[in-house]
């Protein structure tokens, strides 16, 4: 029967078999499994029980583990003596714990984890490098010379972004994919798990109707259905043929929204050409070969590009960046600041914890006087002291898990979606590990701390038939104090700048009026939408349908929305003065709109005239509006106004600037360029089959949801709907990374000012309580109550001072480091810095005056009579 | 004689009245029943061994079972002291409830 014994209760019987003499084992283990139908809790249960109770008691010579056992025991039994300390220490070491580590769940698989594909530093991203340092995609045409002639590269694949619809049964569905070169799995070294992948014919114009799924999107559309391989199915209207489906663990840290993939089939079409960036290129480079070498051999092809295609190129080289730093480059600043601010935080709970413990320590020196004269040695007090830290250390980490265990998820729901690796943010055994390794250094600081003055007076101790007196130790927890004012500084200084700068980014002028705005995408692809006149039809219809609801003032449809998250820019070129190199024209962000999108936006028209119906009709002649930044920087000492602009290329129709605008921030509310370039819908080349809908109401905009939404859906059910949003949400979405980073630093400075708040609190409070004969001597001899306040007062503002001073300091030699998340305010910021000091200022006078007053009552009689 | 501990009061009782056979879990269940308390076996032997140091229940070993995985009991029955200090003890109280009404009255 023993063999099919479960294996929790072979671990319980192993366990009580190797600690309890013999025979005693041999009736409990007989109890458990005679009564083993009462589950496994109730057997751990009573294996730790009997563990626990029946172990025998050390004897000299007995091994560490017995000895360790017995302290552990003597230990808890301490522990649960003074609840309030364990209560106070356990939670304090749980927050700090938890929150280290949730953070460093995060930041293991975003930061430290190596990408989850074969030799991941063979990977790299490769862009053109501007003059200025900054990159852009590449081209088409560039990527396929590059991947052509590298011979550091083994291979690689470009990647455009592809947001096709999925249509028929009728439940159109907007899915987020990529269109890639046939080469791209194979570049990243993972194969599909069901089909095949894409193969070179594929990867050809016109050749090109195969995708390829993502694990998710496989399962929720198509039920994860395996005879879809092979099969076709309804993209944009058109059939396409599902090759294969990658596997549920396939990380795509490219693009991580990315649900469906297709061939790219991009070689000698238009859009394939140099100037057309709209591409990023993936490769993976030849192994032992240096990323440095890979930069040189690649600047030297583009040397030879520019070259043969002068007019063709503004970057004046590549830009190689391994896929793992690139990965991380938006998130790595707040994830390590992050990081820092909740180890602070750990360093001030464990400060805390230890001043709690010497207080304690002072009152307990008695006891190991007691036990160095009963020969107790040093080592052996001091592994008893160890014990009873990782008892401590050990509950304070199993708080601290299930406190990251709750808060975990919270957190990732409020990481962007962008951040790769997102899936991959859970309790595993790298947070389990990093958590143990944070409780053992716990544990030997907490047990090291109050033995560090045992010693020579002990024996005194006893002798003086009175308690010790704490000197050294008031002098380790008075620096201990300091030590937590001071990181609690720091972190509100951090805090506040972040705060600060989102109050001046929210206050910047974004150049509209979001107020009263909602937003939404709609689509129009399919069979029914092949001519651009079908679009603007749609386009047209939708709007007067719209505008038809009761509460709406206008509405209006454009390419894009400003802090859309859109790039989409047109070089901008004056036919009176066109650079050698047309790429070096100034570029503009590209609105095509309708004609009331400046009046429903409320960006004002500074110069000249807006749009008028009569413009949407005539295509002869071509007009188009500029924000003034981009009409400074084509004719800085000149109206811009009657001039003539071509946009894309020298050979475009040109048109005629009628009016100028203001600059709107479109890229973020910190973006420093705002060149935008308004076009009316009929007057471009093409037409955009997915659009922006900008409804203004006279209410509330969310009200109108709904209905928005029916008398669209009425117009064509086909087509789906979707990022519905106001336009205040797309602004606050676009802050929403510096939001989160300011919460969770918000949060950890504020734990960090309560807890140095307990600490100044704990320290006066026992302080008081030793002085209490001092105190009463003092009245007696005359002292007022207000003297004897100010002294207690006096006491508590020169740590917080001495604290504040420290803490400043740390704040200018590490605030820079935060700089590229702070805006508007620099990091030595005097406003937040004069705020964190009057508020630690204030906190910590009302903490100090509760000791103080408690201490002005001291009655001097009964004080100096209880001696 | 000094007086005995709740624990050691109950685990006695319990032993009494399982009469034969007094191993870890009748006793435990007895004790469950009656008295409501889910003690563990480890309480439970550890008081029984202190019983034992004090030679107030005296102990022997069972034979071993298959539904036991081979292993032996520990059986315990009361001694002559045990009984003895039990009484004592109740004595004892009895004496401090005379008069007040607790509902230990001698009867």
């Amino acid at each position: 029967m023993m063999n099919h014994t479960p294996l929790t209760m072979r671990m319980c019987i192993r366990l009580l078999e190797r600690w309890l003499a013999p025979d005693l084992a041999d009736h409990v283990t007989g109890d458990l499994i005679e009564q083993r139908e009462r589950g496994i809790l109730w057997m751990l249960g009573e294996t730790l029980s009997a563990l626990w109770h029946l172990h025998a008691r050390p004897q000299p010579g007995d091994g560490f583990v017995h000895t360790f056992l017995a302290d552990l025991r003597i230990a808890a039994r301490l522990l649960r003596r003074s609840p309030a300390f364990a209560i106070v220490s356990v939670i304090t070491l749980g927050l700090a714990i938890g929150a280290t580590t949730a953070i460093f769940s995060v930041i293991e698989p975003v930061l430290l984890r190596p990408l989850p594909y074969p030799s991941p530093e063979q990977l790299t991203f490769v862009w053109e490098r501007n003059r200025d340092g900054t990159r852009e995609n590449v081209g088409f045409a560039t990527f396929h010379d590059l991947a052509e002639q590298s011979k550091t590269i083994e291979r690689s694949a470009a990647i455009g972004s592809w947001e096709p619809t999925l249509s028929g049964n009728n439940n159109p569905e907007r899915v987020s994919g990529d269109r890639v070169s046939w080469t791209y799995f194979r570049t990243l070294g993972v194969k599909p798990a069901l089909g095949r992948d894409f193969v070179a014919e594929e990867d050809v114009p016109g050749h090109n109707q195969f995708v390829i799924l993502s694990d998710g999107l496989w399962r929720r559309r198509f039920g994860a259905d395996s005879s879809i391989i092979g099969k076709p199915i309804a993209i944009d209207g058109n059939p396409m043929t599902v090759v294969g489906v990658m596997p549920a663990s396939f990380d795509n840290v490219a693009s991580p929204t990315a649900q469906i993939w297709r061939a790219l089939g991009y070689l000698n079409q238009p859009f394939a050409c140099r100037t057309c960036h709209h591409l990023r290129m993936i490769a993976r480079i030849r192994p032992n070969v240096s990323m440095a070498a890979v930069q040189l051999e690649l600047d030297q092809i583009h040397a030879r590009l520019e070259k043969e295609y002068p007019k063709d190129y503004a970057s004046i080289g590549a830009k190689v960046v391994s896929v793992q730093d690139e990965m991380t480059r938006d998130m790595r600043p707040a994830l390590l600041a992050l990081s820092a601010a909740v180890f602070l935080v750990l360093l001030i709970a464990v400060a805390n914890v230890v001043s709690l413990q010497l207080a304690r320590a002072i009152r307990r020196g008695e006891e190991f006087a007691v036990r160095e004269a009963l020969g107790a040695g040093r080592s052996r007090l001091l592994q008893q002291l160890l014990t009873e830290g990782l008892l401590l250390a050990a509950l304070g980490g199993i708080v601290g898990l299930g406190i990251a265990y709750l808060s975990l998820p919270l957190l990732v729901a409020r990481l962007p979606v962008e951040l790769p690796r997102l899936s991959a943010i859970h309790l595993n055994t790298a947070s389990l590990a990093a958590t143990t390794g944070v409780v053992l250094a716990l544990a030997i600081v907490m047990g090291l701390a109050p033995s560090r003055r045992r010693g020579a007076d002990l024996g005194s101790a006893l002798r003086s038939g009175r308690r010790l007196s704490g000197g050294s130790h008031h002098a380790t927890r008075a620096s201990l104090v300091v030590a937590e004012v001071a990181l609690a500084v720091m972190l509100l200084v951090s805090a506040g700048l972040m705060g600060r700068s989102l109050v001046r980014l929210l206050g910047v002028n974004a150049g509209f009026d979001a107020t009263h705005l909602l937003t939404l995408e709609i689509n129009s692809t399919g069979a029914n939408y092949r001519t651009n006149e079908s679009i603007y039809a749609y386009h047209d219809r939708v709007r007067e349908a719209v505008g038809a609801i009761p509460g709406v003032k206008s509405v209006a449809v454009s390419n894009q929305i400003p802090l859309g998250g859109n790039v989409d820019m047109y070089g901008v070129i004056d036919p009176d003065n066109v650079p050698a190199n047309p790429e070096l024209a100034p570029a503009g962000d590209r609105y095509t709109v309708s004609t009331n999108y400046l009046a429903t936006m409320r960006i004002p028209v500074l110069a000249g005239r807006g749009f008028v119906p009569t413009d949407a009709m005539d295509t002869t002649n071509k007009i188009a509006l500029v924000s003034t930044a981009l009409a400074h920087r084509l004719w800085p000492n000149e109206s811009a106004l009657g001039k003539r602009i071509r946009i894309g290329a020298p050979e475009a129709p040109a048109r005629t600037i009628v009016g100028v605008t203001g600059n709107v921030r479109h890229r973020g509310l910190d973006a420093t360029t705002t060149q935008q370039l308004y076009i009316p819908e009929r007057q471009l080349f093409f037409a955009d089959n997915q659009e922006i809908l900008i409804v203004r109401a006279e209410g509330d905009p969310a009200a109108l949801a709904g209905s928005v939404r029916q008398a669209i859906a009425a117009i064509d059910p086909t087509q789906p709907i979707i990022k519905i949003a106001t336009m205040d949400q797309v602004v606050a979405a676009s802050t929403s990374q510096r939001r989160l980073a300011l919460v969770l630093f918000g949060a950890f400075a504020t734990a960090a000012l309560l807890l140095a708040i307990a600490g100044i609190y704990g320290v006066l409070a026992g302080s008081v309580a030793e002085r209490t004969r001092e105190i009463g001597v003092r009245s007696a001899l005359g002292a007022t109550p207000s003297d004897i306040v100010a002294l207690v007062v006096g006491q508590g503002g020169r740590l917080a001072v001495v604290g504040i001073v420290l803490g400043l300091a740390g704040s200018f030699a590490l605030t820079r480091y935060l700089q590229s998340m702070l805006f508007g305010v620099a990091p030595n910021d005097p406003v937040t810095l004069v705020g964190v000091c009057a508020l630690l200022g204030g906190v910590t006078l009302a903490a100090c005056l509760i000791p103080a007053v408690r201490a002005a009552r001291v009655d001097p009689s009964m004080a100096l009579r209880s001696e | 004689m000094t007086m005995l501990g709740e624990l050691e009061q109950i685990v006695l009782l319990a032993v009494l009245r399982v009469g034969r056979d007094a191993y870890g879990v009748p006793v435990h269940d007895e004790i469950q029943t009656r008295a409501g308390r889910d003690l563990t076996l480890g309480t439970i032997y550890k008081t029984l061994n202190r019983l034992e140091e004090k030679g107030l229940v005296a102990s022997h070993v069972g034979e071993p079972t298959p539904e036991r995985g081979g292993r032996r009991t520990r059986c315990y029955v009361v001694s002559a002291a045990g009984k003895r200090s039990l009484e004592a003890t109740f004595k004892t109280l009895r004496r401090m409830a005379t008069g007040l009404d607790v509902g230990l009255e001698p009867t």
